[in-house]
C-alpha cells in the first residue's frame, strides 16, 4: 500500500466554524478580537436539575440552514452544526478559486464524542413513556457517530469516502490528522475534516457527576480553576496536497504540516500527571514537521480548566516546547466543544497564524502554581507566527497535537 | 510501497471464543443466529441475532478491573489478549490502537439514562458515564497492554472495521508505529435491534419461509445482526508467520445513498475496489476471491453484486459471503476480516451461509461450499448503508 509521504505538503484553503462565540469565521475572530466570551447560563433541558447551570450555547440555528425542512429534520443537531461549518469552508476553497474543487474526490472525515445524542435522548424518554413501538424510529436514525460525516458528504454531494471517528474529545484532531494522511497517501485529492458535537444530557449530567464542571465560566490555568465549561459547535478545515491548491487557484490560508497521536494507557478518564502522552504527540507533531525541529511560536492549548489537564499540560509542553512559547486556551471563549474541539481550535489556529494576532485566555486572574507558563492572559497578543500548535486530548488518555505553518 | 503483516487474531464470537473454534464454526458451516435470549422481541418482525454465549470476560481479565469495563470492553479486551497470545509476541509500547464499532457503547448509554431518570443528573452513576464513550475499549486494550501509541475508534457503521484497519496500516507504512491492534467491537442490544427491526432492516420470517439472513438469494428481506470482538495483531515487520498481510485499501462514497439505505452508485463502489487493488500493487485478475459486504438487505446486495460485475466482467472470482454466520455488524466487521485471514492461511475458502436460490435479476451464484484453492490475493468489502464504501486487499505475500 502507499504510505503517507511527510514531504507532500498540505495546503488548507477553507475553514468553516460555528460556535458559542459566532456562527463564522469573521463572527468568531471578532469575538476573540474584542476578548468577548460566549459563556452563559445553560438554557437547554429546562426543568432538569444539573449541580451547575453555565454552558457556550450556540443558540437557534435555523435560519443557518442551507437544506430543506424534510432533510433537515432527519439531521441531529450535530449533523446541521457540521453542515453549516462544512459548507462555509467548501464555499471559501471554492471562492477566488479558477478551478473547484473536485467534490467527488473528498473525503470527509469528522470526530464527535457523541453524534446524534442529543436526540437519541428524546426518542429514550418517549419511549419510556409511549411504549417501543409508539416512537416514530426516523428520529433516531440521526443518532450514530456516522451522522455528521454522512450529513455533511450527503448535504454537500461529496463522494471520495466518510470516515467518522469517537474518539471522545480527542476526535476532531484525529480526524484531521487521518485526512492529512489520506491526501499524503493519494486515497483521496481533498479533505473536508473537523468535527461536531452538540450539547446533550448524557455528557452534561456525566462532566457534572464526575465533578469536572466549574459552577462559573471555565478558568484555565488559573489558581481558582474548578473544571470546564461544557459547550458546542463544530468546525471544518478543508485540506489539500499544496500543488493541487496552487493548481486551481486556490488561496492558501496556512499549512498542516504536522500530526502526533498517542495514548497515556493510563486511566479511563484522567490524564496522566505528567502528561507523557500529551508530550509525546507534540514531539510527534513536531518530528513530522520538518527535519529540523521548528521552532514553535504560540500553542493553542487543551486547557480544559480541570485541575488535572491544566498542571500535566503544561508540564508536557516543558518538556516537549519549553518554557518559553506563549500559550492560550480558547475554551475560555466557547467552552469545551468535546468531539469537535480539536476542529474547532485547529480553526481557531489557522486564524491565528492568518492574522498574526495570538488569543488569550480569558479570565486568567492569576496562574496556579503548577501552570507556569506565559498564557496570555485577558487581551489578544500580536506577534509574529510561524509554527503554532493545537492539542487536544480526550478520555481514554487519546492525545492528538497539530502543527500549523504560516501560509 | 509495504504492506502490514497480520500476525495474530483474538476471537470473542457468538459460537466460537478463540481463533481455532471460529475456523472450525465456519469450517461446519453452522451459522450462530438464533432465537434471542437476551430480551423481549415480541411485537417485533425479526427474533433471533448472534449472541456471544458460554463467553467468561474473567477468564481473560482480572476481576478488579472487570467492575470498570462494560460488556464491549470486555469483549474488547478479551479479545486483545487472545490476539497477542496468539501472536506470541509482545507488543512494543510504542504501539497503537485502532478499533471500529458501528453502534458502540448504546447499551451503556441506555443505562445511564435509566438511572439518570431514577436518581437524576446529579447522582447518575460516574462509571457508567466514563463507559459510555465509544473510545473505552480501546482505552482499556491501551491501559492493559501498555500501549502508547495512536488510539482511535473509528464508527463508520458497517465500515468501521476496514476504515479503523485503513488507518492503522498506514500509520504502520508510514512508520509511526512499528505495531498496532486493530479490531472490532459489537453489542446486540434491545435498542438498536428493536430500532433496525421497526425501520424493516432486519431479516424476518415472512410466507412460510423461516427468519433467516440470506445474502445474494431472490428472497432476501433483511440483515440479522451480531456482536463480539474481533482483535487483529498488525506488525510491519512480523515476529511470526503471518496470516496474511493487508496490502492495499479503497475508499469512496455512493452519493446516491440515503441516510438510511444503499444507493445505486456502482461507480463509486468499482473505484473503492479498483483503488485497493491498485493500492496493494496488483492488476484485478490477481484477485483470486471475494469476502463480499453482502448481508441479505434488498439494495446494498444489488448494488454490491452489480460493482462486483461491472469491475470483474467475466471473470468473477469466487464470492464468499459470510456474514449469514455471525451476522451483520458482529465485531463491527472484524469476523469477516478474520473469516478472509483465516482462507488465505488454509488456502481454502468457506462457504456462504444464507444462499440458497438466485436472483432472477442479478443471476448469481455465491460460492456454496468449501473451496481448497491457491489463494494470493482477496478483496474485502464493506459497503455501509449512507453510502460509505471501504474495501480492502488481504495478500499471501510480503510484497
Amino acid at each position: 500500500m502507499h504510505a503517507p509521504d511527510t514531504s507532500i505538503r498540505l495546503a488548507i484553503t477553507g475553514v468553516g466554524i460555528i460556535c458559542s462565540i459566532g456562527r463564522n469565521q469573521s463572527e468568531v475572530w471578532r469575538s476573540i478580537v474584542e476578548s468577548r466570551a460566549g459563556i452563559g447560563k445553560l438554557t437547554k433541558f429546562p426543568g432538569e436539575t444539573f449541580p451547575t447551570d453555565v454552558a457556550a450555547e450556540v443558540g437557534d440555528i435555523d435560519e443557518l440552514l442551507l437544506i430543506g425542512g424534510r432533510e433537515a429534520r432527519r439531521m441531529s443537531r450535530s449533523d446541521l452544526l457540521a453542515v453549516i461549518a462544512a459548507n462555509e469552508a467548501i464555499s471559501q476553497a471554492d471562492g477566488g478559486a479558477t478551478t473547484p474543487l473536485a467534490r467527488e474526490r473528498a473525503v470527509v472525515s469528522t470526530g464527535t464524542s457523541t453524534g446524534g445524542l442529543l436526540e437519541g435522548e428524546s426518542f429514550y424518554f418517549d419511549r419510556l413513556v409511549r411504549g417501543r413501538g409508539r416512537v416514530a424510529v426516523s428520529r433516531v436514525l440521526q443518532q450514530p457517530t456516522s451522522g455528521p460525516s454522512d450529513a455533511v458528504a450527503r448535504a454537500l454531494g461529496l463522494g471520495g469516502g466518510v470516515l467518522s471517528n469517537a474518539t471522545a474529545c480527542a476526535s476532531a484532531g484525529a480526524a484531521i490528522g487521518m485526512a492529512g494522511d489520506l491526501l499524503r497517501s493519494r486515497h483521496a485529492d481533498v479533505a473536508i475534516a473537523g468535527g461536531s458535537d452538540a450539547l446533550c444530557r448524557l455528557t452534561y449530567s456525566g462532566f457534572n457527576v464526575l465533578q469536572a464542571v466549574d459552577e462559573n465560566p471555565c478558568a484555565p490555568f488559573a489558581a481558582e480553576r474548578k473544571g470546564i465549561t461544557l459547550g458546542e459547535g463544530a468546525a471544518y478545515l478543508v485540506i489539500e496536497r499544496w500543488d493541487d491548491a496552487a493548481a486551481r487557484g486556490a488561496t492558501i490560508l496556512a499549512e498542516l504540516c504536522g500530526y502526533g497521536a498517542t495514548c497515556d494507557a493510563h486511566h479511563p478518564t484522567a490524564p496522566h500527571e505528567d502528561g507523557r502522552g500529551a508530550e509525546a504527540a507534540m514531539r510527534g507533531a513536531l518530528a513530522e514537521g520538518g527535519a529540523e525541529r521548528p521552532r514553535v511560536d504560540y500553542i493553542n492549548a487543551h486547557g480544559t480548566g480541570t485541575l488535572l489537564n491544566d498542571s500535566a499540560e503544561t508540564r508536557a509542553i516543558i518538556a516537549a516546547v519549553g518554557e518559553e512559547v506563549p500559550v492560550s486556551s480558547s475554551k475560555s471563549y466557547f467552552g469545551h466543544t468535546l468531539g469537535a474541539s480539536g476542529g474547532v481550535e485547529a480553526v481557531i489556529s489557522v486564524l491565528t497564524l492568518q492574522n498574526q494576532l495570538a488569543p488569550p485566555t480569558l479570565r486568567l486572574n492569576m496562574a496556579a502554581a503548577d501552570c507556569t507558563l506565559d498564557y496570555i492572559p485577558h487581551t489578544p497578543r500580536p506577534m509574529a507566527m510561524t509554527n503554532v500548535l493545537s492539542n487536544t486530548f480526550g478520555f481514554g488518555g487519546s492525545n492528538v497535537s497539530l502543527l500549523f505553518r504560516r501560509a | 510501497m509495504s504492506r502490514v503483516a497480520i500476525t495474530g487474531i483474538g476471537i470473542v464470537a457468538p459460537g466460537a471464543v478463540g481463533i481455532e473454534p471460529f475456523r472450525a464454526m465456519l469450517d461446519a458451516a453452522v451459522t450462530a443466529v438464533t432465537p434471542i435470549d437476551r430480551f423481549d422481541t415480541e411485537g417485533l418482525s425479526a427474533h433471533c441475532a448472534a449472541l456471544v454465549r458460554d463467553f467468561k470476560a474473567r477468564d481473560y481479565i482480572p476481576a478488579m478491573k472487570l467492575r470498570r469495563m462494560n460488556t464491549l470492553s470486555r469483549y474488547a479486551v478479551s479479545a486483545a489478549r487472545l490476539a497477542i497470545d496468539d501472536a506470541g509476541a509482545t507488543m512494543s509500547s510504542e504501539s497503537g490502537v485502532a478499533l471500529g464499532t458501528a453502534f458502540g457503547p448504546v447499551q451503556t448509554s441506555v443505562d445511564y439514562m435509566q438511572e439518570y431518570v431514577a436518581k437524576g443528573a446529579a447522582l447518575a452513576p460516574p462509571q457508567l458515564f466514563a463507559e459510555s464513550v465509544a473510545n473505552a475499549p480501546g482505552s482499556h486494550i491501551a491501559i492493559e497492554f501498555d500501549l502508547r501509541g495512536f488510539n482511535v475508534t473509528m464508527t463508520q457503521r458497517e465500515s468501521s472495521l476496514l476504515a479503523a484497519a485503513m488507518f492503522a496500516s498506514s500509520q504502520i507504512v508510514k512508520g509511526t508505529v512499528p505495531s498496532a491492534i486493530i479490531g472490532g467491537v459489537e453489542e446486540v442490544n434491545e435498542m438498536v435491534f428493536s430500532v433496525l427491526d421497526r425501520l424493516g432492516a432486519l431479516a424476518h420470517a415472512e410466507e412460510g419461509l423461516a427468519e433467516r439472513m440470506r445474502p445474494f438469494d431472490r428472497r432476501r428481506n433483511g440483515m440479522s445482526i451480531g456482536e463480539g470482538s474481533a482483535i487483529f495483531v498488525a506488525e510491519g515487520t512480523p515476529s511470526r508467520q503471518p496470516y496474511g498481510w493487508l496490502a492495499g485499501f479503497g475508499i469512496a462514497r455512493d452519493t446516491t445513498a440515503t441516510i438510511s439505505d444503499w444507493g445505486t452508485g456502482d461507480a463509486q463502489v468499482i473505484a473503492a475496489m479498483q483503488a485497493a487493488i491498485e493500492d496493494a500493487g496488483i492488476q484485478r485478475s490477481d484477485i483470486d476471491a471475494i469476502y463480499a459486504s453482502a448481508n441479505g438487505t434488498m439494495r446494498g446486495d444489488r448494488l454490491e453484486l452489480l460493482a462486483i460485475q461491472r469491475l470483474f466482467g467475466a471473470e468473477v472470482p469466487p464470492v464468499v459471503a459470510a456474514k449469514g454466520y455471525f451476522g451483520e455488524y458482529a465485531a463491527s466487521g472484524g469476523f469477516q476480516l478474520a473469516a478472509a485471514l483465516l482462507a488465505m492461511r488454509d488456502q481454502k475458502l468457506h462457504a456462504s451461509f444464507g444462499f440458497e436460490e438466485a436472483d432472477s435479476e442479478m443471476q448469481f451464484t455465491p460460492l456454496t461450499a468449501p473451496c481448497a484453492t491457491p489463494l494470493r490475493n482477496i478483496l474485502v468489502n464493506s459497503l455501509s448503508a449512507g453510502g460509505g464504501v471501504v474495501c480492502a486487499v488481504v495478500s499471501r505475500e510480503a510484497s
